[in-house]
C-alpha cells in the first residue's frame, strides 16, 4: 500500500511516502514558528516529487507525539481530516515508535527520547526488537533525564534529536551508564511514520479518523485564562 | 453554493452548512461546558486539545444532519482571526486539510465579521450601512458596517467585555456559571433600582467601554454587606448591576448611530441573547425611529454558521485564502 505519512511534533514538518518497503519520498521541512502554515503544502510538494497525487495514495499515517503540544494537534488534524475527506483509512503512529525504528538494526532494545520542552524534561519509551518489529517495553516515561538512569540495566542505543546531551547529563547521574548506552542523533521521518502505518493498516489496523487524537503524555498545568482574549479593534 | 463553516476560536466547537450564504442547512455547536465549570473559565490548552477531540465529529454531524457529504461542499470558511491560538489552528488544519484534499476554495475570516454576518444571516432583511454592537464574554466592539464586508472599529473594551462582567459577578455572587443567562434569569425578579451602580464611561464622548469599575462597585458593595451581616438581596444586585451594563451599551451604540446619522442598529453576540437589553434596545430605538435587530437566540453565541455566511459574502467579492493560510488571534477587525 502506497502510504503519505505526516510527523508535525518537532520543530520540522516531516513529510514521506513508503510502501512498507521501499520509501518513495522523505523530506523534512523547518517548520519556523509553527507547522501549520506550511504542513499541507509541504505534503503537496513531497507528493509531486514523488510523481503522486493525493489520489493515488492508499493510506495515510500520522506522528501522534509527543512533542510540541501545538505541533501534534495540527499534524493529527490535518492526517485524520486527509483521511476523512478522500475515505483512506488512517492510522496514527506513536513518534517515539517512529524515532525507535531508526536504530532497529543497532541494538535489541532501542530508547527514544523526545524531549518535553522544559530544561532537561523528557518522554522516553524502550523498545524491544523481535523480528525487526519494535514492542515497547513498559510504560511511557516523562520526567527529568536523570530519573531514566535507574532505569538502564542493560545496553541500549538512545535515539532522538539531544541524545548526545542527554547522554552527558545520564552518566554524569552513573558513570557506569557509560558502557551501557549508545546514541543516534535523528528526527522523527515521514516516510518511517509510512512505513509502520503500511504495515499497520495492511494487516486491517486503522483507526477511527474521527476518534484519532495526539499522545500528549502529559496534562496542561496552566492556570485559568481569566480573561478570554483581548477585545481586537 | 453550499459553503461548510468551522468555527474553533474560542471554547465552542462548531460546523455548519449554509447555503448561498443564507439557508442554514446544519449548525452544530458542541460547547465545553463541563471543562468550564470544571476550570471556572477558559484554559486555552485544554480546549485547543478539546476542539482537537472533537472536529472531526462535529464536521461529519454537520454534513450529517444537512443530508449532505464533502462531494457538495464547494468551499471551506474557516474562523482564522480573533481568538486562542491553539484553538484558531485546530479549526484551520481541519479546513485546508478539506481543502487540499476536495480541491475546493478555502477562505479565513475574523471572528467578529461572523458575528456580524449572524445578525445578517438571522435577519435577511438587516440593511447596511448600520452600527453594530457585538458584545460576548470575549467582545465588546462597536463597530460602522460602511458596506458589504467594509468596516470601521469605533470602540471597544478598555477592560472587561460585559459578558465577562457578567461571568465574573456571577462567579462572585456564587452563581452558576456562564453567568449572563444566570443573571437575566434572576433579574427579573428583581429590583433594578434596589442600588445605584456606576454606569462606567456613559457620559465620555469616547465609544469604549470599561466595566472593571463596575465591577469593583458591585463587589465592594457586596463585601460591605457581609460585614455588617446585613440580608444578600441577589435578584437586586443582580438585576441593578444588570441595568447598569445595559444602561452603558445602549447609551454607546445610539451615541454611535446619532454620530454617523444612521438608523439601523445591530446587536450581536453571546450578550445579545440578554432579555433585559433586548427590551432597552426595543424601547428606546422606537422612541427614536431607529431600527434593531438581534440573531435569533442560536446565532448569538460562537457558531459556524456566521463563519459560512461571511465566508460566502467575501467569495462573492471574489477573496479566497491559500493552503499556507494561518491564525492571527489578535487581528484586528480590518475594513
Amino acid at each position: 500500500m502506497i502510504i503519505l505519512g505526516i510527523d508535525t511534533s518537532g520543530y520540522v514538518n516531516a513529510v514521506g511516502v513508503s510502501d512498507g518497503i521501499n520509501v518513495l519520498a522523505d523530506a523534512s521541512f523547518p517548520a519556523k514558528t509553527d507547522s501549520l502554515e506550511q504542513i499541507v503544502e509541504n505534503i503537496d510538494s513531497t507528493l509531486k516529487k514523488a510523481g503522486l497525487t493525493l489520489k493515488e495514495v492508499e493510506g495515510i499515517g500520522v506522528g501522534l507525539g509527543p512533542g510540541s503540544w501545538t505541533g501534534i494537534k495540527v499534524g493529527v488534524t490535518v492526517g485524520k481530516m486527509l483521511a476523512f475527506s478522500t475515505n483512506k483509512p488512517v492510522a496514527g503512529i506513536p513518534t517515539l515508535e517512529a524515532l525507535a525504528y531508526a536504530a532497529r538494526d543497532k541494538s535489541p532494545l532501542v530508547g527514544a527520547v523526545i524531549s518535553a520542552g522544559i530544561r532537561d524534561a523528557i518522554y522516553t519509551a524502550f523498545y524491544r526488537v523481535k523480528n525487526k518489529l519494535l514492542i515497547r517495553e513498559g510504560d511511557y516515561f516523562v520526567g527529568d533525564v536523570k530519573d531514566l538512569a535507574p532505569l538502564i540495566k542493560e545496553p541500549v542505543i538512545l535515539v532522538g534529536s539531544e541524545v548526545n546531551r542527554y547522554y552527558e547529563l545520564l552518566i554524569k547521574e552513573d558513570s557506569s551508564l557509560k558502557t551501557k548506552i549508545k546514541t543516534l542523533e535523528a528526527l522523527p521521518s515521514g516516510a518511517t511514520i509510512a512505513s509502520l502505518a503500511a504495515n499497520r493498516l495492511e494487516q486491517g489496523k486503522s483507526d477511527n479518523p474521527l476518534s484519532l487524537t495526539p499522545l500528549y503524555l502529559k496534562e496542561s498545568t496552566a492556570k485559568v485564562f481569566t480573561k478570554k482574549y483581548s477585545g481586537g479593534a | 453554493m453550499l459553503i461548510l463553516g468551522i468555527e474553533t476560536s474560542c471554547d465552542e466547537t462548531s460546523a455548519a452548512l449554509v447555503a448561498d450564504g443564507k439557508t442554514i442547512l446544519s449548525n452544530v455547536i458542541a460547547t465545553q461546558l463541563d471543562l468550564l465549570k470544571k476550570y471556572g473559565g477558559v484554559v486555552p490548552e485544554v480546549a485547543a486539545r478539546r476542539h482537537t477531540e472533537l472536529i472531526g465529529y462535529v464536521i461529519k454531524e454537520a454534513l450529517d444532519t444537512a443530508g449532505k457529504t464533502l462531494d457538495d461542499v464547494e468551499a471551506v470558511a474557516v474562523t482564522s482571526r480573533q481568538g486562542l491560538i491553539g484553538c484558531l489552528m485546530v479549526g484551520v488544519a481541519a479546513a485546508k486539510s478539506i481543502s487540499y484534499a476536495k480541491q475546493i476554495p478555502l477562505i479565513g475570516l475574523h471572528h467578529i465579521e461572523g458575528h456580524i454576518f449572524a445578525n445578517r444571516l438571522s435577519n435577511p432583511d438587516l440593511p447596511v450601512p448600520h452600527i453594530c454592537l457585538t458584545v460576548s464574554g470575549g467582545h465588546n466592539m462597536l463597530v460602522h458596517v460602511q458596506k458589504n464586508c467594509r468596516y470601521k472599529v469605533l470602540g471597544t473594551t478598555l477592560d472587561d467585555a460585559a459578558g465577562e462582567a457578567f461571568d465574573k459577578i456571577a462567579k462572585f455572587l456564587g452563581l452558576d456559571f456562564p453567568g449572563g443567562p444566570v443573571i437575566d434569569k434572576l433579574s427579573q425578579q428583581g429590583n433594578r433600582q434596589a442600588f445605584s451602580f456606576p454606569r462606567p464611561m456613559i457620559r465620555s464622548q469616547a465609544l469604549d467601554f470599561s466595566f472593571s469599575g463596575l465591577k469593583t462597585a458591585v463587589i465592594n458593595m457586596f463585601k460591605e454587606k457581609i460585614a455588617s451581616d446585613e440580608a444578600l438581596p441577589l435578584a437586586d444586585i443582580a438585576a441593578s448591576f444588570q441595568e447598569a451594563i445595559v444602561d452603558v451599551l445602549v447609551a454607546k451604540t445610539l451615541r454611535a448611530v446619532e454620530e454617523h446619522d444612521l438608523k439601523v442598529v445591530s446587536v450581536t453576540g453571546g450578550v445579545s441573547a440578554n432579555s433585559r437589553l433586548r427590551e432597552v434596545f426595543a424601547e428606546t430605538c422606537k422612541k427614536k425611529g431607529i431600527q434593531v435587530f438581534s440573531p435569533k437566540l442560536s446565532l448569538c453565541t460562537d457558531n459556524a454558521a456566521m463563519i459560512a455566511a461571511a465566508g460566502y459574502a467575501r467569495m462573492m467579492l471574489g477573496e479566497r485564502s491559500d493552503l499556507r493560510l494561518n491564525v492571527f488571534p489578535n487581528a484586528p477587525l480590518g475594513g
